[in-house]
């Protein structure tokens, strides 16, 4: 924020249209929302075109890292997917 | 006998049809295939979830109105300057021109008038931590102090050179009411008031800043602030602006501004936050140039513009409050770098409610004290590693006026008019008066107010 001058409380209603400006050229070089998304998809696709054991634990929704899976796998049977959403 | 007796009370056996035939009909007659299949579950997602149960009673929910955004503190922050409930006070005089700078009127009570108590509020003098609201019209109490001050400033004028001084002094001593009473003065006497009320917002980071290009350090603007002061300045000062005519050119500010146009023109020419401070900055390039009006440049929270901002250049870097150009117009006019050809006052108050511990302004104000009472001056610490050099430069030209309790005799006058207004109770005689005197720390007259106005034992 300090890089363009906005200060701690400031809104966006309230930014000047050229900082509104430069934000979005800013913004544009990064890979954010979708593309950020298709990115970690992409990495995880990878994983598993190649056949590796942490492909397979994505694609079977299964803990990656060697975590236990007797319990508590919750979050990797929500995030550890081919196609992942979150 | 016995016998038949005893069968009497074997339970009879009824005759039981033996079903023959399966009851086929059901109490529904729907067949289950058609009925809505349950969702498949593909994960644990769409496992059935296990629901709390809450032995809670329901609450009684009435509908209130809350406040809006920003009501509460519209209301914590309301300055209201009258009570309807006091009884006026009489017989006290006005505040004229020459008033406070008499010697005559140490140790006496005078009216606000009221057109300076509209300028006063404009310029945002008034506090929400002062009492005004007590009593049924601002009352101010000119003492020994005072009208020292304000003897400077009339000097000011004859020497046609700035008076720059640093108000300081314990908690609530009046150091924030010296400086209304010094707006109330310059406001008398036609004289230009600029007032920044709170230091820390120029420098909480809680105001828009932008840069200015091409300076070294890094310099900052704060356009929505300026043109707020702008705006205060305008409404403040309306009737000295309008009739001083612009010595330099302005064209380039605004097209509006003629050769033939007033300062006021100037200040009113800024709509725009973006041109906020060009406006500002010209105005008081026009105000130090001779043959205009003497300035008073007033700041309450001293302590908050000689720091280290909480805002960052474009490199992270953290922006010392001194490199914000509004800040740095006046320490410079404190400083002495910038001069004030016509008389006029650069006063700067500490503030003891709302500050931290800043050993150079500390080191600073003490050292100028001991100067100016011909005592040894003060060393700094020498484990000190915080110092800050540029704070000894923006005092170091500055008279420092120490504000303590007022004595005895003004007490007794200030208590008068409280107990006039019947907002103290009790009869009123020396005893009372050195009671609370002495309950107010000798005289600091905010404790006064505490002890004899702000407490329910009467």
């Amino acid at each position: 924020m300090a890089k363009y001058s906005i200060h701690n409380l400031a809104k966006i209603g309230s930014l000047t249209p050229k900082t509104v400006t430069s934000l979005t050229a800013e913004l544009s070089q990064m890979s954010i929302e979708s593309d950020a998304r298709r990115q970690v998809q992409e990495n995880i696709r990878r994983l598993k075109d190649i056949g590796s054991y942490r492909g397979r634990r994505h694609a079977m929704g299964l803990p990656v890292r060697g975590q236990r899976t007797r319990t508590q796998t919750a979050t990797a049977n929500k995030l550890n997917r081919v196609d992942r959403r979150a | 006998m016995a016998s038949i007796s005893l069968r009497s009370l074997v339970r009879p056996s009824l005759p039981v049809a033996p079903r023959i035939q399966p009851i086929i009909a059901a109490f529904s007659t729907t067949s289950l295939v058609s009925a809505a299949a349950p969702p498949a579950i593909k994960s644990r997602k769409d496992l059935p979830k296990k629901t709390k149960k809450t032995y809670k009673k329901k609450q009684n929910i009435v509908p209130v109105k809350k406040p809006g955004p920003g009501e509460r503190k519209a209301f914590r922050k309301r300055i209201q300057l009258s009570n309807n409930s006091a009884l006026p006070v009489a017989g006290l005089d006005k505040l004229e021109a020459q008033t406070m700078a008499r010697a005559e009127s140490g140790g006496r009570m005078f009216a606000v008038p009221d057109e300076v108590v509209d300028r006063l509020r404009a310029l945002e003098a008034f506090k929400s931590t002062q009492t005004w609201n007590l009593f049924r019209k601002p009352h101010v109490l000119v003492r020994k102090e005072t009208v020292e001050l304000m003897s400077r400033l009339e000097a000011s004028v004859e020497k046609k050179e700035a008076f720059k001084c640093v108000l300081t002094g314990s908690r609530l001593s009046g150091k924030s009411l010296m400086l209304l009473q010094a707006m109330s003065y310059a406001l008398l006497n036609e004289w230009v008031v600029i007032h920044i009320p709170e230091g820390q917002d120029l420098t909480n980071g809680n105001t828009e800043y932008s840069p200015v290009p091409d300076t070294e350090p890094m310099q900052f603007t704060q356009p929505v602030y300026c043109l707020k002061l702008l705006q205060n300045i305008y409404k403040a000062n309306k009737a000295v602006l309008e009739k001083t005519p612009l010595k330099q050119d302005w064209t380039r500010l605004s097209a509006t501004l003629k050769p033939g146009s007033t300062l006021a023109d100037l200040a009113l020419s800024a709509k725009e936050s973006e041109f906020a401070w060009p406006t500002l900055s010209a105005l008081w390039t026009e105000l130090t140039l001779p043959g205009q009006p003497p300035v008073l440049f007033a700041l309450d929270g001293l302590a908050h513009i000689n720091k280290v901002s909480a805002y960052r250049d474009p490199a992270f870097n953290p922006v010392h409050a001194h490199e914000l150009l509004l800040v740095r117009t006046f320490v410079d006019a404190l400083s002495g770098k910038t001069k004030l050809p016509n008389g006029g006052a650069v006063i700067a108050a500490t503030s003891e409610n709302n500050t931290h511990k800043h050993p150079s302004q500390e080191l600073a104000l003490s050292q100028l004290e001991a100067g100016q009472a011909g005592k040894p001056v003060p060393q700094p610490d020498p484990y000190e590693r915080k110092y800050d050099d540029r704070v000894y430069d923006a005092l170091k030209n500055s008279t420092v006026m120490r504000l303590e309790g007022v004595s005895k005799d003004e007490a007794r006058v200030l208590m008068e008019y409280w107990g006039a207004s019947g907002m103290l109770r009790s009869v009123l005689d020396s005893r009372v008066v050195a009671e609370k005197w002495a309950l107010g720390g000798h005289g600091i007259v905010g404790e006064m107010e505490r002890a004899s106005l702000m407490t329910m034992r009467v």
